[in-house]
């Protein structure tokens, strides 16, 4: 999931100057869980900025595992505000910036033919997964895993430094990282690990420099369209 | 060769000390402290933005040094460079007649003054080593051929106080692999911790240089044990600290004890292969100037290569 966090509402009036007819638009994904974008999270919005002079004219919360980055759920969901879109001064994302990204290009872009100023609401802190309450960072979609040579565990994302050759200089005594010490040593968490399953001569393989090319951003990827019948 | 690493090929004690590039473009302190030096090392070690604070690059100071007729060893991090740079500095280097290079990967950012900063860690200290020795070899990590190939006398750090230190030998162990021909360590005020950590690492074959950092108070000694990862100062260290009256003098004498107690642990010389009787003097700016010289001769029984010349308040 894209871990989130609501921006300041000061930067969100900022956007929306001069602006006063306002679409709201939420996510039933991520933006649901993380309660950025969610239903209530919209409607509060919605009461917010009216008492902040704003016209809302129209509030699209997707109920919950209707994710606004799937461009087939956002066309249909918001071809039913279209006139709303049409006649808007402003659309304020309660999204991750893919769903913001989604719905300007593909939707009010490419699908409505219109040109219209997007705002985000949230501000995405990365890929996360955990729950219900506490989610962490555990891979950051480096284009070629290497979990299986690392005993489960990504250095790239769980070290601050990304080493790929073993721990830096920087543990504590009781294992902690120098630039988090709440933060276990991604290294020693790799070393524990593969002593237990007896592939501690795995630690002896030299490695090649990590292959960034693959990072190359932006990436995309064509597939073949999921059956939701 | 560098005439570090023919001290360090023949097994003889080698001394470096450590010179601080300064925050700015004055660098007569720089160069006064490298004064105090003069004759008493066989390197200067110069750091390269140490701690992630923003300072003149290591790779001029290096020069400047050179041109003054010091040996330095160049620290060269990962942190801010990716590979292209990294190489690019590397070939700086030899150009402008520096090969003692110090490979590492470098503190992170959040701990400088530009937390704010994006970190580049492209590379860590061990495929630095792989970059560099390939390009004592003739290529560059994309496996192009150079024209004009340097030569390095490549050098990387070790923790001694690590845990567990079986990982931090398969760390100098992969460095060596890498292409590591000596080796730093982290400050070391615990002989007993050093004299484990050199049960494991004098079968690995390199030349260990001791990382000695002058103890300024007791205060410092806790602070290191609260907040520097892999140092440990004992008790009885602190304890002399704390009852001194004169500080200095007492610094002066306990990095002296540690050289002597530790130098039987590195010093078999090389005629068994093992690691060999070096010591990394840290070197710290200050008011006051004492040289290990005399104290080397009285309490070390050093021979007289090895004198150390040491600053500290």
């Amino acid at each position: 999931m894209i871990g989130q966090t609501q921006k300041p509402l000061e930067e969100i009036l900022g956007y929306l100057q001069g602006k006063e007819k306002v679409v709201l638009v939420g996510c039933g994904g991520c933006a649901t869980v993380f309660h950025t974008g969610g239903e209530p999270e919209v409607k509060e919005m919605a009461d917010t900025l009216s008492k902040h002079g704003k016209n809302i004219l129209a509030t699209v919360a997707p109920p919950f595992g209707e994710f606004t980055c799937y461009a087939p759920w956002s066309k249909e969901r918001l071809s039913k505000y279209r006139q709303e879109i049409k006649e808007c001064d402003a659309i304020l994302m309660l999204s991750c910036g893919d769903g913001l990204q989604v719905v300007r290009e593909l939707i009010i872009e490419e699908e409505f033919g219109l040109q219209k100023p997007i705002y985000p609401a949230t501000n995405p802190i990365g890929h996360m997964g955990g729950g219900p309450s506490l989610f962490k960072e555990k891979c950051q979609q480096c284009g070629e895993c290497e979990l299986g040579r690392l005993a489960g565990i990504c250095p790239f994302t769980q070290c601050p430094k990304g080493f790929l050759n073993g721990p830096c200089g920087g543990v504590t005594k009781d294992g902690k990282c120098e630039v988090d010490p709440e933060r276990d040593c991604a290294w020693v968490m790799i070393y524990e690990r593969l002593k237990a399953f007896g592939e501690f001569d795995r630690l002896r393989e030299m490695r090649e420099p990590k292959d960034w090319s693959k990072m190359q951003r932006p990436r995309k990827i064509e597939v073949a369209p999921l059956s939701l019948e | 060769m560098t005439s570090l690493q023919q001290v360090l090929a023949k097994g003889e004690f080698a001394v470096t000390a450590e010179v601080a590039p300064p925050k700015g473009t004055d660098t007569a302190e720089m160069m006064e402290n490298a004064e105090f030096l003069r004759g008493k090392v066989h390197a200067v070690n110069v750091t390269d933005q140490q701690s992630s604070v923003m300072r003149l690059g290591s790779l001029a100071s290096c020069r400047l040094l050179k041109e003054s007729g010091f040996e330095p060893v160049f620290q060269l991090t990962t942190r801010d460079r990716n590979r292209i740079a990294l190489q690019s500095d590397l070939l700086s280097a030899s150009v402008l007649g520096i090969e003692n290079v110090l490979c590492l990967t470098g503190d992170h950012i959040t701990l400088g003054d530009h937390p704010q900063a994006k970190p580049v860690f492209d590379l860590d200290s061990v495929s630095l080593l792989m970059a560099a020795k390939g390009l004592t070899g003739g290529t560059d990590m994309a496996g192009e051929l150079l024209e004009g190939t340097p030569a390095f006398h490549l050098g990387a750090v070790v923790t001694p106080g690590y845990e567990p230190m079986e990982l931090q030998l398969l760390k100098m162990e992969r460095k060596i692999k890498a292409g590591a021909q000596f080796f730093q360590t982290q400050a070391v005020y615990d002989p007993e911790l050093f004299r484990r950590f050199m049960g494991g690492a004098k079968e690995l074959g390199v030349p260990v240089l001791l990382g000695l950092v002058l103890l300024k108070s007791a205060g410092m000694a806790r602070y290191m044990n609260k907040h520097v990862a892999g140092v440990s100062v004992p008790d009885s260290i602190i304890d002399e600290m704390k009852k001194t009256d004169d500080k200095v003098a007492t610094s002066i004498k306990l990095a002296a004890r540690i050289i002597r107690q530790t130098r039987g642990d590195v010093s078999r010389g090389p005629s068994d292969g093992n690691g060999l009787g070096t010591v990394c003097a840290g070197y710290s700016h200050g008011s006051r100037h004492i040289d290990l010289t005399t104290e080397g001769k009285n309490n070390t029984g050093m021979p007289g290569n090895c004198d150390a010349g040491l600053q500290m308040n």
